[in-house]
């Protein structure tokens, strides 16, 4: 009866310390899901950009469609901030 | 002391090609068309190529020009005006490693001037004449090239050059000893032909394909002058000279061999049918006619010349962040300005249309 009881306790400590590990890895992937879309995200923006500035100096009048390329990478945030939710969810 | 150097303080670090090559982009956007120099070619007079132009990015150049008369001279010097603030902009947004081979490239026109200046000094032309014939679109901009223009003789032009440390003094120099030693200045033009070849040919011995792409460019320009040489000599039949001293190293296709074979042929026939197995035999081939009607070389080394022009303004076709994208731009803009040059003048002298369409470079 008490190795029975023995063993009942040692097997809650255990399912204690995996809760614990499962809980700070899915904080490090949702990170890490985050903040390497966003990394990705500002280079890519920081290429379309310089790119942009060289195109609107000299031809001002294509000024929405650099708007809008400068913005197309946000997608990139959005999907590692969805990804993140997933994950930690 | 250049404008180069002034360029290279401004310039954007690293090798982000990204904005300059969409300003440059930009700019290529903005050159004419084919339909554009039709409509040139169908107005009335030259008045009327003028009030086309004005409403172009030509204005601000014309309308400085243009107070001094409505010629042809002036419009041809608008023009050129337009070319060299447009290649010195071109050299401002380059970051480091477009800069360093670029302005390799454009050493042939310091080459072309400094060569213009000599031949002027020689045959005792006017600095208003001689300054005329230059394009300072190199290292040497149009304050250096006219002070090195009013200099007394071709002696004082290598003296100049060597009190200013530029880069072809030496060449100046060894070239007026052999010039006074024989008189002929054809020698101190192959000193001043071999020194850029070998020193570009240095500077663009770097790894990476926009190297590799520059490269392509100078060993094209090389063998242009190398072949011209050649069907010069075999031309002119001399005897008791040595075509390798004509040589220059640094050709894409044209090596030494191949030079020293092609300068043993007995006539231009000869020499085009063992050209055929080169980048240059169709194109040499195809001039073959005119040339046997004109019977003047010019002919091919006008052929060559629209080749060199095809090749680099393709080159700007492959990687869009390459530094082929200011390399085509600038042989573009080189183009259209040659060709507005022709409309003009074949304006101002009742030029027909079909004979001007016929004289155009590359449309």
């Amino acid at each position: 009866m008490a190795i029975a009881e023995e063993a009942a306790a040692e097997g809650a400590a255990a399912g204690g310390d995996v809760a614990w590990q499962a809980t700070v890895g899915k904080a490090l992937a949702a990170g890490l899901a985050m903040g390497l879309s966003a990394i990705g995200a500002g280079y890519a923006q920081a290429k379309i950009g310089s790119a942009g500035a060289g195109t609107l100096a000299e031809r001002p009048e294509v000024s929405i469609w650099i708007i809008t390329l400068q913005a197309l990478p946000e997608v990139i945030v959005l999907l590692g901030f969805v990804s993140a939710i997933m994950i930690s969810g | 002391m250049t404008p180069v150097s002034t360029a290279e303080s401004r310039r954007p670090a690293g090798k982000d090609y990204g904005y300059c090559n969409a300003r440059v982009r930009g700019m290529k956007s903005r050159l004419f068309d084919a339909a554009y120099l039709e409509r040139l070619m169908g107005a009335a007079d030259l008045s009327g190529v003028i009030h086309e132009l004005v409403q172009t990015e030509y204005n601000p150049d014309l309308e400085q020009t243009l107070i001094h008369g409505r010629t042809a001279a002036q419009v041809d010097e608008a023009l050129k005006l337009n070319l060299v603030r447009t290649y010195r902009k071109v050299l401002r947004l380059l970051n480091e490693d477009a800069f360093f081979l670029v302005t390799t490239l454009l050493g042939r026109w310091d080459l072309f001037n400094l060569k213009s200046i000599v031949r002027g000094k020689h045959v005792h032309l006017t600095v208003g004449e001689i300054h005329d014939g230059l394009l300072p679109v190199g290292a040497l901009n149009a304050v250096e090239l006219d002070a090195l223009a009013a200099v007394e003789d071709i002696r004082a032009v290598a003296d100049t050059a060597a009190t200013w440390g530029l880069e072809y003094a030496p060449a100046l120099r060894a070239g007026y000893i052999a010039f006074a030693r024989s008189g002929d200045l054809p020698e101190l033009e192959l000193e001043l032909d071999g020194h850029y070849a070998r020193w570009a040919s240095e500077r663009l011995r770097k790894r990476g394909e926009n190297a590799a792409l520059a490269r392509r460019i100078l060993g094209m320009q090389v063998d242009t002058v190398n072949l011209i040489t050649v069907l010069r000599l075999v031309k002119a039949d001399l005897e008791g000279v040595d075509p390798m001293t004509f040589f220059l190293e640094g050709g894409w296709s044209i090596h030494r061999d191949l030079f020293e074979q092609l300068a043993k042929t007995s006539d231009v026939d000869e020499l085009l049918d063992r050209v055929k197995g080169t980048p240059y035999g169709k194109t040499l081939e195809d001039s073959a006619i005119a040339y046997l009607e004109e019977n003047s070389l010019a002919v091919f080394e006008r052929s060559l010349e629209t080749l060199l022009t095809r090749r680099a303004v393709a080159s700007g076709i492959g990687d869009p962040l390459g530094v082929g994208v200011v390399v085509s731009y600038l042989w573009a803009k080189l183009n259209e300005v040659t060709n507005l040059r022709i409309v003009v003048k074949g304006k101002a002298i009742g030029m027909p249309e079909s004979r001007m369409r016929k004289e155009l470079i590359l449309v």
